[in-house]
């Protein structure tokens, strides 16, 4: 239950706790960010998307609305785009994450990453991280995704600067740049 | 010159990378989490608030209420603080949601569920509800602060003129609670340092809120620290210091911990600012020649029931046609509401919505084309200062609009273009934003390694501010844009003009051009006066400067860099200060931006279902300092109010008052597959009346006029008028 209680009931009492919901035992959980395999104690209650950003200090993913909505947590989970707000971190032991920051090579700009720079594909950049691993995940779905495509694929991103356009011109021409490298 | 160029934005890297860290990105050692509860009810009282269990719970440090709550100093009022009643104050309830509590703990989910097992005994009282509901209490406010518009006001004799007009129509038109949705949550990291508080706030306006904080909490502003580097959208929501920044500063003193507060996205919807509902009375007169006789516009918006906060959809009325004679009378009415904020575009946005449907009715009355309709009532002086505006391309925009677009192709009356199942209209509307200033003050250091660095404390919300305050130091050092650092967002830097308004670019850009210029001509004097130097002994005038270089403007191959100059003078650096004193304007003109928007809609015959499939935006703005940047802002500023025309609507419940559903899952913004084709262009043309660089804002007149283009559209679509917002589908199953 998010703070706030607005779901509650004037005056109702709040649901009575069990022990292990109030966070006293935590659960040791293993996973490989980003090519890293790192072991950490979890509270059964944290977000996967609270684990990368409170625990692993990978701050690039972005929390716009904790309730599945806005799609800046996405993320990749064995190499599929989900929302890393709606899954508890216990449920992917052993499991491979991507985040925006395991994209680079270096110095070197994963071409989404480029071809959003490029196409100036945002404007204050916090739903960027999401709609990056979201349009990874998707070329990967779909290497030969078509421009009629990408605005239904991409809407589970929302963008309230509406980089929009841009964002479909980002995405069309990493996905040429991908097809060609083949 | 860096400045026209399309430069990618300085910060685009770390955008991509992840690496760009906003409000609740920052980490402190030994920081811990805080946690808001809420009302559930909208008026009444806290008969008892129950904290045992939430104390008991694992991981708790503190829990803060109205009855342990430390003191607040000053108040509100001499603050200029966004509600009349600081957090916490007593147990009375003033509207849902309204916080009760804050819940610190060593972990967030801890605070969280913390937060929940908060029990509250609440004595309800009946809310009023809705707009409706208030009605019966609309009154002419009473001003908080220093008085903003007017809100009372007669030009000539409207009635008379009303009455003799040859076509007269009276229309009402209705906006509802619309939330600015910024993708980032408000956030607060406090920490305390002995008695000085560093504030890390998802603000547009870091020296703004250092009084107000360092006022409540009874510091000196100097004690006070805020830091706002980069914001995840604001729109306007960000505009004032809310209760989450006061209650962690509180708790993080409590505690002696740094303390992060970050919002629920519910919260976000609730305390954080709105655009109030809004009922618009517009009554126009028009002859038969299409000339403007008269116009009468009578609005009554939502206010909290505290105190009064008007909303000024009358500031276009008066100054964007020709008319005789002008009324206005703007009132409020007393809502159990969450305070509202200034939301992009604040007045202007609901009032060209009004104004630009009821010129679009007057010109169907009238048979006349709609802009046909706007060229006959052009204004080349602002009708109310007497002044000419210092620079109008409108009529141009129109031109270059309807070419664009192909107007002409447009059927003369609703319901004559069809496509298949979709009935195709067009719709156009005029745009136009007066052009505010701020005072704003920069510095400019150019370094002995021929670098460049500026400092101005305005935070980068998504606009560019970065990117186009570095060309402009770029252009007034003659420094390549890549060897300029900039430094932003924090109050320890000079005082900009707050990120909101458009006022970045000609209020902040004018005193980094002022600031540039000078580091500048220091350097050009310390090369004249060095007999060492190649410019030596010449007149500074003579000094220009570019790639780095001064140089002899008459012999250019005459020069040294500034690295030359500086390391052979021993100094490590030049600093300049620049200041934009808004009093300094030229008071022979009136200054503002203009627009033009024409909209293609589609709706399916059957369902019913609004999609604009083109739109083109044409927008004089004075210079375009980079047009990649401002491309962006206009598509997105045209999308945002498309929004507000076609889905936005933050529901209440007809008994309570309470948001239905202050969820993004409800509250429905604009996604990918919204979006047609955006054409966006400018009719360039300096106005260097207005500000030395030429330049003028941008983010707020491009989603003025969007509400009335799009429902135009759908009025020559369909022959259906939507003058109540949002227009879905509903509104149009009629056959
Ligand atoms: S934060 Fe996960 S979808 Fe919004
Ligand atoms: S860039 Fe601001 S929300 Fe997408």
């Amino acid at each position: 239950m998010l703070a706030g209680g607005l779901s509650l009931g004037a005056g109702l009492a709040a649901p009575p706790v069990r022990a292990e919901a109030s966070g006293a035992k935590p659960e040791i959980l293993t996973l490989v960010v980003n090519g890293d395999r790192v072991r950490l104690e979890v509270d059964v209650r944290a977000s996967l998307l609270d684990t990368l950003r409170d625990r692993l200090r990978l701050t690039g993913t972005k929390k716009g609305c904790d309730q599945g909505a806005c799609g800046a947590c996405t993320v990749l989970l064995d190499g599929r785009r989900v929302l890393s707000c709606l899954t508890l971190a216990v449920m992917h032991e052993g499991s491979e994450v991507t985040t925006v920051e395991g994209l680079a090579e270096g110095d070197r700009l994963h071409p989404v990453q480029r071809a959003f720079v490029d196409h100036d594909g945002f404007q204050c950049g916090f739903c960027t991280s999401g709609q990056i691993m979201s349009a990874v995940g998707l070329l990967a779905e779909r290497p030969r995704v078509t421009a009629a495509e990408i605005p239904e694929l991409m809407s589970g991103n929302l963008c309230r600067c509406a980089a929009y356009s841009n964002i479909r011109d980002a995405i069309e021409a990493a996905a040429h740049l991908s097809r060609e490298g083949e | 010159m860096a400045i026209g160029r399309p430069l990618s934005r300085v910060e685009a890297r770390d955008k991509v990378t992840g690496a760009a860290r906003y409000t609740a990105d920052t980490r402190l050692p030994g920081m811990v989490y805080a946690a808001l509860m809420s009302s559930a009810v909208s008026a009444g009282r806290v008969r008892a608030i129950d904290t045992a269990r939430a104390e008991a719970a694992p991981g708790v440090l503190a829990v803060i209420t109205h009855l342990n709550r430390p003191q607040w100093h000053s108040t509100p009022a001499a603050l200029r603080y966004v509600e009349t009643r600081f957090p916490l104050a007593d147990e009375h309830i003033h509207h849902h949601g309204q916080y009760l509590a804050v819940v610190v703990a060593g972990t967030r989910e801890q605070a969280a569920h913390a937060a929940g097992l908060v029990a509250v005994d609440y004595e309800t009282r009946p809310a009023v509800p809705t707009l409706d509901a208030a009605l019966p209490d609309a009154h002419q406010p009473v001003w908080r602060f220093e008085p903003e518009f007017p809100t009372l006001l007669a030009l000539g004799d409207p009635e008379a003129r009303l009455a003799a007009a040859d076509v007269r129509l009276d229309l009402e038109y209705r906006t509802p609670y619309n939330s600015h949705a910024p993708m980032e949550p408000n956030a607060t990291l406090a920490h305390w340092d002995g008695g000085s508080l560093t504030v890390h706030e998802t603000s547009q306006q870091v020296h703004l809120d250092r009084p107000v904080i360092a006022g409540a909490l009874g510091l000196p502003p100097d004690r006070v620290r805020v830091v706002s580097t980069l914001v995840g959208g604001a729109f306007g929501n960000k505009t004032a210091v809310w209760a989450h920044t006061l209650l962690a500063a509180v708790a993080a003193r409590q505690v002696g911990r740094p303390v992060q507060l970050v919002v629920t996205r519910k919260q976000v919807f609730t305390c954080h600012g709105h655009q109030p509902p809004i009922i618009q009375r517009l009554r126009v007169g028009a002859n038969r020649d299409g000339t403007l006789q008269a116009i009468t516009h009578h609005t009554v918006n939502g206010t909290p029931v505290l105190f009064d906060r008007p909303e000024a959809a009358i500031s276009p009325t008066g100054t964007v046609y020709a008319l005789r004679s002008v009324g206005v009378r703007v009132e409020v009415a007393g809502m159990h509401m969450p305070a509202p904020a200034t939301m992009r575009t604040p007045g202007d946005g609901p009032g060209m919505f009004a104004v630009g449907s009821a010129l679009d009715e007057m010109a169907y009355a009238l048979e006349l084309d709609p802009i046909e309709l706007r060229r006959r009532n052009h204004l080349a002086v602002h009708p109310l200062l007497g002044r000419p505006w210092s620079g109008k391309q409108l009529l141009e925009c129109y031109d270059v609009g309807a070419e664009r677009f192909g107007w002409e192709r447009r059927a003369p009356r609703p319901r004559m273009m069809r496509d298949g199942a979709d009935w195709v209209g067009f719709g156009m509307s005029s745009a136009q934003r007066l052009e505010h200033h701020a005072a704003a003050r920069a510095a400019v250091e150019i370094r002995d390694d021929g670098s460049a660095e500026v400092r101005t404390a305005a935070p980068e919300i998504g606009t560019g501010n970065l990117t186009t305050l570095t060309q402009i130091a770029a252009d007034g050092t003659g420094i390549a844009p890549s060897q300029v650092d900039i430094r932003s967002g924090d109050t320890t830097l000079p005082e900009s003009a707050p990120t909101s308004g458009s006022r970045t670019t000609g209020s902040t850009g004018t005193a980094v051009h002022l600031a540039a210029l000078r580091a500048r001509q220091a350097a050009a004097r310390l090369a004249v006066a060095d007999p060492r130097s190649p410019l030596h002994g010449l007149p500074a005038e003579r000094v220009g400067a570019a790639r780095g270089r001064l140089y002899d403007v008459d012999v250019p191959r005459r020069g040294e860099t500034y690295r030359d100059l500086l390391r052979r003078n021993g100094r490590r650096s030049i600093v300049e200060q620049g200041f934009h004193d808004p009093a300094g304007a030229d008071p022979r003109f009136a200054y503002a931006t203009f627009g033009a928007h024409f909209t293609e809609v589609r709706i399916d015959d059957t369902l019913r279902r609004v999609r604009v499939t083109r739109h083109v935006g044409v927008f004089a703005v004075g210079r375009v300092l980079n047009p990649k940047t401002a491309r962006n802002q206009a598509q997105g500023g045209i999308i945002y109010a498309l929004g507000g025309a076609l889905m936005e609507d933050l529901a209440t419940d007809p008994v309570t008052g309470r948001f239905i559903a202050p969820a993004l899952t409800d509250y429905h913004v604009p996604v990918n597959a919204d979006v047609g084709d955006i054409d966006v262009s400018f009719v360039e043309e300096p106005d260097y009346n207005a500000h030395p660089l030429g330049a003028k804002g941008l983010g707020e007149v491009v989603a003025v006029g969007v509400h009335a283009s799009i429902a135009n559209a759908v009025y020559h679509a369909i022959g259906i008028r939507v003058r109540d917002l949002p227009i879905t589908p509903d509104k149009l199953l009629r056959p």
